[in-house]
């Protein structure tokens, strides 16, 4: 008779992996134990010997990383594989790591640029623009809308994963899914100019007066008669040239941005005009 | 305004909770918990102004909006941003008299995270340290096949390397921070160029969270288009952030509708005459 994982354990597996993918987290290991723990309830159904059980546990000791959220997707799919190999099917340590090893690159890149790098700060985006002025509504609206993409999301690759194998991914990488990132990209890039518009205020205070003590020269107005927020998207593309083209880091950014406010406060360019 | 021993613990809880790697899960913890936006309400209820803690997260968060963790390296510590740094500058904001909501206090309010962001990476690599014990405990246990023992090491033990870096250092921060704001605020007047300079640090910072993101969408110059055009819809035409994604949004769906089509076409092009064509 075939071994079938059963719906209590599948779920066991799923939660320990929502909830404990990172938790003990090291640099030398950093989602291996949250995976050693999905995969135990599922192994220990699947073999009733304590060498079964040993061999299928030390297949997954191998080191983990991803996306966790994308990730939930291997998880998914090494679960179907751990039933395949109950089942008597030629399932190695070596088939199931080359999947798991050659799944989390490509995945860590989908979901660092989908997930963290767009779905989020959408959301956060949407969000700031509720909660302008101090309001919790915006806040609410954050934790309810990221918590139910988050574990609807997973769960549905997780199962996915677990029905369909490998061909789960072609979703991802597919063409549907190609076009998908794509539109959520843009949609993304878009969401952050408005974001960065409305919250990032870069402004000068440089002025030259005449004679009469009167400003001939406001500076920042001739800014805005250009293009409103000028200076905010001028050191935002800045920003983005030293850390993209020179390889800069952010905390060295960081810094000559201290540099570049002390110098620039200095000789009268910045001047935030405050006093008590 | 001050920060009692009891208010403190709670936001060191919640500072164990939120971290990446936390203990409130990757979603819940990092990612809700951990945002700056969230951790502004949570902090704002712990000290009792709710308006403050979600501006000064508001203010936090767009520093912070593409906080990616690739490979878990981080350029700051979310635990240490938002339930270190959002205190502090609430009672920096409450000590100079600032609003909150002016450009005056979200500046104040940025520096004030950001530096505490930048130092707290310290507790990161402190709690991912600490977490080799447990490992090594966890690696002990699944050669004497005591598999059980995984879910502690897990999800119990690394409780331990929490309240070691996540716990002590925020609640000593929280309670003794509101002293160290006033020496601060008699040492450094707020018309010198010291506290000038902070400032205006403050209201640049946002610009390398922005320039972050974008890192992941735009390569080349021609990429900055739909940026600008997001940019224009608020600066210019004076759009709100809601009604700026309902805009966006239409034009993703165009897009991918054209490039649904465009995969139809090249397939049934292939299909015909059985060529390749990369486009």
């Amino acid at each position: 008779m075939a071994k079938k994982l059963s719906a209590k354990t599948l779920s066991k597996a799923f939660h320990s992996w929502y909830y404990g993918n990172l938790t003990c987290f090291t640099q030398e290991h950093m989602q291996t134990f949250g995976y050693l723990c999905s995969m135990l309830p599922i192994v220990e159904e699947l073999y009733d010997n304590k060498e079964d059980q040993a061999r299928s546990m030390h297949t997954y000791t191998a080191f983990f990383n991803t996306e966790p959220q994308i990730g939930a997707v291997v998880v998914g799919i090494t679960a179907g594989l751990e039933e395949a190999r109950a089942n008597g099917e030629e399932v190695d340590d070596e088939s199931i790591n080359g999947l798991r090893a050659g799944l989390m690159g490509p995945l860590a890149g989908i979901g660092d640029s989908l997930v963290v790098g767009t779905v989020i700060p959408i959301l956060l985006g949407i969000a700031m623009g509720l909660s302008a002025g101090g309001s919790p509504v915006g806040c609410i609206f954050y934790i309810v809308a990221w918590n139910l993409f988050a574990y609807f999301g997973m769960r549905l690759l997780f199962y996915k994963g677990y029905e369909l194998g490998g061909k789960a991914v072609d979703f991802l990488v597919g063409e549907q899914g190609v076009a998908l990132r794509e539109s959520v990209t843009l949609l993304g890039g878009m969401v952050i100019g408005a974001v960065s518009a409305t919250w990032v205020s870069v402004t000068t205070s440089f002025k030259l007066y005449n004679e009469a003590g009167e400003a001939y020269l406001v500076l920042q107005d001739k800014f805005n008669d250009v293009f409103p927020g000028m200076l905010t998207a001028i050191f935002v593309i800045a920003c983005w040239y030293l850390m993209a083209k020179k390889n800069m880091s952010p905390i060295k950014v960081m810094l000559l941005l201290v540099v570049v406010a002390f110098v620039g406060v200095l000789v009268g360019f910045f001047n935030p005009g405050l006093s008590y | 305004m001050t920060i009692s021993w009891f208010q403190a613990a709670i936001l060191g809880l919640f500072a164990c909770l939120a971290s990446m790697p936390g203990l409130g899960g990757t979603s819940i913890g990092n990612y809700t918990l951990g945002r700056p936006l969230i951790g502004g309400l949570v902090c704002g209820l712990i000290l009792g102004d709710v308006a403050t803690g979600v501006l000064v997260g508001i203010a936090m968060q767009v520093v912070y909006i593409a906080l990616v963790t690739p490979g878990g390296t981080v350029s700051a510590d979310v635990r240490a941003v938002s339930y270190i740094g959002i205190p502090l500058a609430m009672v920096a904001l409450k000590s100079y008299g600032l609003d909150a909501s002016s450009a005056e206090g979200a500046a104040l309010a940025t520096s004030f995270g950001t530096m505490v962001g930048t130092l707290g990476t310290v507790l990161f690599y402190g709690t991912a340290t600490m977490n080799l014990v447990w490992q090594h405990i966890g690696w002990t246990a699944v050669e004497k096949g005591d598999y059980h023992k995984l879910y502690a090491v897990d999800m119990i033990l690394p409780w331990i390397s929490h309240i070691c870096f996540s716990f002590i250092p925020t609640l000593l921060m929280c309670h003794m921070g509101a002293d160290v704001v006033e020496i601060i605020k008699t040492s450094l007047p707020m018309d010198g160029l010291a506290m000038k300079t902070l400032f205006t640090v403050g209201s640049l910072l946002p610009c390398v969270g922005i320039a972050i993101l974008l890192k992941q969408i735009a390569q080349k110059p021609i990429d900055f288009v739909p940026y600008l055009f997001g940019f224009t819809l608020a600066a210019s035409m004076h759009i709100n952030l809601v009604s700026a994604t309902v805009v966006a949004a239409m034009f993703a769906l165009i897009n991918y509708n054209i490039k649904m089509l465009s995969f139809k076409r090249t397939a049934s092009a292939g299909a015909d005459d059985d060529d390749e064509e990369d486009i």
